[in-house]
């Protein structure tokens, strides 16, 4: 195992800081610039109203048209601010989710066992949206915020200090209201969604068992205990909306309150002549910047705590240690496996199952290069896993799994999954054409390669049912196979690399019995080609290899070839009867 | 060569992709629940007029103080005017919180009848409808999709009515005032009519954008990481890495022209905002000089004006909350549209009235069935349960026994010949009476959370406490019930994840006892118990069929035994019957191959059951 990287929130911060290093400080710099052009609006407005006193005609015109000047540049500084800021936060989003990917893609198999596919993937969707807002905007206006109360106090301060004190008195008391407002809003909205949570389980329940609800008539009641909850639900909202329909008007008079401090007490200072009229007028609009940044202090905070929040689930996995690997090349380097396998006394349990719940015990067996094994047991015998040791899905113990006399744990990855072909139980497609599936493997396959995979799959055989033959689009949106015809494309996919060994992880089990017949007798032609291990559960489709392994409860409990396990009369025997009664009834009319 | 490293070429058309902001129809629809609740509506309209009436009077209250004490001198006459404007933000604040409050109860209350009446609907619909539709996306039109469709009232038309009022306020304030010097504000209009115009549909198109390649990603990322065993065994990581990349950077770049359409947007809106204050300064300030209108106006002009462009920067994330909305409100009326396939006749038969010893008779007769789009299941399938008639079902994997149930209750209509209860035909009585009198238990022991109790009566007033206990006692599920904390007030978590299998099947006899239907059909389980919870399923099923006509589906040697009749069910139709013994004595039939298949130990006395078939 790798060491593990460091993805703690703040170097993940620093990184993406240091990778857009130029576009922040230049972003920063137009900023403080906007700010600085903006408030010098107000201070225009007072000379304008001052020219207004002495009736200077002139300089109201030049005044006009430097507010337009000015205000153009600062349209134009702002939009390009934004731009680089914004577009850094974007930026840092797409290549934190390009990283995440590619590091998810290198995670060992084992480690999804254990995650719901829905959680990962809401990390690099919804929680990316949160770090982008914590990059952008969150940035952007608590910078924004910090320039706009230190320029516009200042200047406040230069005109009249009294005044600008005053005018600040309600502030202190609106953001303690506003604080303990908030704190309401949030304990409302945790109510709020518990509820909802409740309805959506109440749902979940009532939708997955409703066809004991229909067959007891018990609709009318359901309905009244989802009414009940939805009402309950509402409670919670109009809750939720007395203490955040408080806080919207709270914001909203804020500005005004000041606005009346200065009309009052600005008012006696214009008539005791203390400032002028064009103070008064240039106070009132500094007033006015302030509001915004206010309000938005909460918001950055929250937006803060949710990015750095964010940016721990998105750390833990990139924190995850990836599984071991060479780089593709070298590890193509190493010889070419030629298929000859032995198992040598493998006992193996799950990495974190408790003891005594081996799911392999003792599994020995030779098996030379080019032979076919045919492995059948019951359920939860152990056949998956037995097959997932070889290319490694699951890590074999050292010393008990071995290609051509080498120890599976001392093979290059690459090497081993380059040279097995693996067709999993779930034959599972992608959402691109078949040919695109079927060509998965990253090598350059030619057109006839391709083809031939699917002749030899008989996926041939159904091409021409589908819309666009080799090239139907597959999958959820797409055209929609049989399990059958995905169990044969699958079987294509590993094919078309030519694999020294195949591994068929009960990969035959949704075709019919001629179709199955058909694969295995192009198996079988191909015989010497590759080792072949084969699961199954049915015996007519096994009775052809050169050993048959019968498992039980993780142990071996036979083995031989079909005429050898047929004559023994255990347990492979009593299977063979059963499933040939099976196809009398089936085929009885 | 066949191509590698481009990215999957399906197209990704997905929910999530949206349509208008705005569509007439559906809004026609939302207008039809909100007469309901005309009255809250009609109080914060009012509320909305007394706040933009509240907010609109303070810039005036600043000219009034300007031109009188201010430029008088008279500082006693700033009183008056300091402790009206206090007022008014008083004001302001109380006709705000009054008109948020009514305008979201209204929106809420109307959620509320929807959720209701959808969740209402979804109870009638059919199991055919249950089959195509996932359990998730059901309950996101429940929730989900209820919850976005409120913002239409909370943020929309909230939004929305407020600043139209707001808007039109201003406007005929500023023309009451100075009519020349409102003219030239007004100027800015047409410009920002056309920017607005201009810029509206390029952000509307570059969020499309967002979304559509989001939802890409989206399902992209959900299809690798469900698949993922299959890019490690191919080692696809590479090629994947680059493709993730296309789609990636594709969605940066439609999000980088989001930003930047936003920004310049924005930045205009603010340009106009400021170029108007420009002209009330030159202009105005000519007007003053004039003594065309006082100082105290110009200044009531300038902050008129600020007020007016603040709404205005708002109206792009307006358009996208409407347009989710939108989106999520045709999704919740295709629901409702969505009919039941299986209703009751208008004027259904009432239950026929029991008579002694007779009644209970079930009669299946020629009668053909296939799910939605599939094959034919059931092909001419004909058979009589005489009334008190204990009969057993027996069959290979997909004869259609299952079926035989599901088509018994209604949960789905045949297509051809008749279903008969004591001489009705099943379509002619209301479903819901129909299901009432047959008791089910079906494979599946499906418990709901709740209690122990509450799953036996299933909140049922008819079923007592007594007759709970009583059919629990039948069966000796109140064995282990006693044992529970709480009895039969115990805790049962969602489906019954407490219980164990052989627990779970008790309390749904006791459950179908408790019902005491006149006729029971019982799907048996497959899935082993130890013997002494075989013990207890044996009993508890001797009572629970005593007395009534049954029909089950048998997995025990000991339930054919103990039938009246063994019905052999084979590809659709039924191909022997007769007792255990009869059936057994026809050497070469399909029941003995049947039976020596399914009742038979596989190798004698050594082997698990739980083979694979």
């Amino acid at each position: 195992m790798s060491r593990r990287p460091d993805a703690r929130p703040l170097s993940l911060i620093r990184e993406s800081f240091r990778l857009h290093r130029a576009r922040y400080v230049w972003g920063f710099l137009l900023l403080a610039l906007t700010n600085l052009l903006a408030l010098s609006i107000p201070r225009l407005l007072k000379h304008a109203v001052e020219a207004l006193e002495t009736k200077d005609t002139r300089a109201l015109l030049l005044l006009s048209l430097t507010i337009v000047a000015v205000a153009l540049a600062q349209a134009l500084v702002r939009t390009a601010s934004r731009l680089a800021i914004l577009g850094a936060s974007r930026r840092v989003a797409c290549e934190l989710r390009g990283r995440l990917f590619s590091h998810l893609q290198r995670l060992p198999l084992s480690w999804y066992s254990r995650r719901p596919i829905g959680d990962i993937t809401s990390r690099a969707i919804n929680d990316m949206i949160l770090v982008r807002s914590f990059f952008g905007p969150g940035m952007m206006n608590l910078l924004n915020t910090t320039l706009v109360y230190v320029t516009a106090l200042t200047m406040m301060f230069s005109m009249d200090a009294r005044l600008t004190l005053y005018a600040l008195i309600p502030y202190p008391l609106f953001m303690v209201a506003v604080n303990r407002l908030s704190r309401r809003v949030f304990a409302h909205s945790m109510a709020v969604q518990e509820q909802l949570g409740r309805l959506s389980s109440r749902a979940q329940e009532n939708i997955a068992g409703i066809s004991l609800i229909k067959t007891y008539a018990r609709e009318p009641e359901e309905t009244k205990a989802w009414e009940d909850l939805s009402r309950g639900y509402l409670r919670h909202t109009l809750a939720l909306v007395r203490a955040r329909g408080a806080m919207v008007p709270l914001m909203g008079i804020m500005a005004s309150a000041g606005t009346l401090v200065v009309v009052g007490l600005g008012g006696r200072a214009v008539i005791d002549g203390r400032i002028s009229l064009g103070d008064f007028v240039a106070f009132n609009a500094y007033l006015g910047y302030l509001t915004w940044p206010t309000f938005a202090f909460g918001w950055i905070l929250n937006t803060f705590q949710r990015g750095v929040a964010a940016l721990r689930r998105i750390g833990e996995i990139l924190a995850e240690p990836a599984e071991d690997r060479e780089p593709p090349s070298d590890g193509l380097d190493a010889e070419p496996l030629r298929g000859a396998i032995s198992l040598r006394d493998l006992t193996f349990t799950h990495p974190g199952a408790p003891a005594g719940t081996d799911q392999l015990r003792k599994v020995t067996f030779e098996l030379p290069a080019g032979a076919t094994l045919g492995i059948l047991g019951t359920v939860g015998s152990g056949k998956t896993t037995l097959v997932s040791l070889l290319p490694r899905i699951l890590a074999p113990p050292p010393g008990s799994v071995f290609i051509d006399g080498r120890d599976v744990t001392g093979i290059p990855l690459s090497r081993l999954r380059h040279d097995i072909g693996f067709v999993p139980q779930e034959s599972f497609l992608f959402s691109r054409s078949i040919r695109q599936n079927i060509a998965f493997a990253p090598r350059p396959f030619s057109e006839d390669q391709v083809e031939r995979a699917a002749e030899a799959s008989r996926l041939s055989k159904d091409l021409p049912l589908f819309p666009r033959g080799l090239d139907t689009i597959v999958g959820e949106r797409g055209f929609t196979l049989s399990g059958g015809q995905r169990q044969r494309a699958a079987i294509a996919r590993a094919l078309v690399t030519d694999p020294p060994i195949l591994i068929l992880d009960d990969a035959l089990s949704s075709l019919d019995a001629q179709v199955e017949h058909e694969v295995i007798e192009n198996f079988k032609r191909e015989k010497a080609r590759r080792t072949i291990l084969m699961v199954s559960n049915r015996v007519a489709a096994l009775s052809w290899a050169d050993l048959i392994l019968v498992l039980d409860g993780g142990a071996v409990i036979e083995q031989g070839t079909h005429e050898e396990l047929m004559r023994a009369g255990g347990l492979y025997a009593a299977i063979a009867r059963r499933q040939s009664l099976e196809a009398t009834l089936e085929e009885a009319s | 060569m066949t191509q590698h490293g481009s990215p999957p070429s399906g197209s990704h058309h997905d929910e999530d992709v949206l349509g208008k902001a705005y569509d007439a129809r559906l809004m026609k629809r939302i207008y039809r629940y909100l007469l309901p609740h005309r009255r809250l509506v009609v109080l914060s309209g009012l509320f909305l007029v007394l706040v933009s009436a509240a907010q609109l009077a303070q810039p005036w209250l600043i000219k009034q103080a300007i031109d009188g004490p201010i430029a008088s001198g008279d500082a006693a006459a700033l009183v008056p005017i300091v402790t009206l404007f206090a007022v008014l933000l008083l004001a302001e604040f109380g006709f705000r919180f009054g008109q948020i409050y009514y305008l979201e109860k209204t929106g809420q209350s109307i959620v509320h009848d929807l959720r209701v009446e959808l969740y209402a609907h979804l109870q009638s619909l059919s199991s055919a409808f249950f089959d195509r539709n996932p359990v998730g996306r059901l309950v996101t039109r429940v929730t989900t999709d209820v919850e976005t469709l409120s913002e239409i009232f909370s943020s929309g038309l909230v939004t929305l009515m407020g600043d139209a009022v707001k808007l039109i306020g201003i406007l005929v304030i500023l023309v009451w005032m100075d009519v020349r010097l409102a003219a030239l504000t007004l100027m800015v209009l047409p410009l920002l009519g056309f920017v607005a115009f201009f810029f509206r549909i390029r952000i509307r198109d570059a969020f499309r954008a967002v979304r559509e390649r989001i939802a890409r990603l989206n399902a992209y990322l959900q299809e690798h990481l469900t698949g993922m065993a299959v890019v490690q065994l191919f080692q696809r990581e590479r090629a994947d890495d680059e493709e993730f990349d296309t789609i990636n950077k594709s969605h940066r770049d439609a999000d980088l022209s989001s930003v930047f359409y936003d920004s310049i947007f924005s930045a205009i809106i603010e340009l106009v905002g400021t170029l108007s204050v420009a002209m009330i300064i030159w202009y105005g300030g000519g007007r003053v000089l004039a003594s065309a209108i006082t100082f105290g106006t110009l200044v009531a002009f300038l902050e008129y004006a600020q007020k007016f462009f603040g709404p205005i920067k708002e109206l792009g994330s307006y358009y996208s909350v409407m347009q989710s909305a939108m989106a999520s409100a045709e999704r919740v009326f295709a629901l409702l549209d969505a009919r039941p396939e299986i209703t009751s006749p208008a004027a259904p038969r009432s239950w026929p009235a029991p008579q002694r010893g007779a009644s209970g008779e079930v009669i299946f007769e020629d009668v053909h069935f296939a799910y939605p789009q599939g094959p034919e299941v059931l092909r001419g399938l004909s058979f009589r349960i005489r009334p008190g008639e204990k009969v057993a079902l027996v069959g290979s994997t997909g004869a259609g026994k299952t079926t035989v149930v599901k088509l018994l209750v209604r949960l789905y209509d045949i297509q051809r010949g008749s279903i008969r209860i004591d001489g009705v035909d099943i379509r002619e009585l209301d479903p819901r009476e129909l299901r009432r009198r047959i008791g089910l238990v079906l494979q599946d022991h499906f418990l709901f959370s709740g209690t122990v109790a509450s799953n036996i009566g299933l909140g049922d007033p008819v079923v007592t406490r007594d007759r709970i206990e009583a059919a629990a006692g039948a069966v000796r599920a109140d064995l282990f019930i006693r044992e529970l904390p709480g009895g039969f007030d115990g805790e049962v978590v969602e489906r019954g994840a407490n219980f164990s299998v052989g627990q779970k099947q008790l309390l749904s006899f006791a459950r179908a006892l408790a019902f005491d239907p006149p006729i029971l059909v019982l799907d048996e389980a497959t899935a082993s118990v130890d013997s002494q919870t075989e013990m207890r399923i044996q009993m508890a099923l001797s009572a629970l069929l005593a007395g009534r006509t049954s029909l089950v589906i048998a997995h025990r040697l000991s339930t054919i035994r103990e039938s009246d009749r063994i019905l052999l069910l084979h590809k659709g139709a039924v191909r022997e019957e007769g007792t255990h013994e009869e059936m057994l004595g026809r050497p070469g039939g399909l029941y003995e191959t049947l039976y020596r298949l399914q009742f038979q130990p596989l190798v004698e006395a050594s082997l698990p059951a739980d083979l694979p078939s």
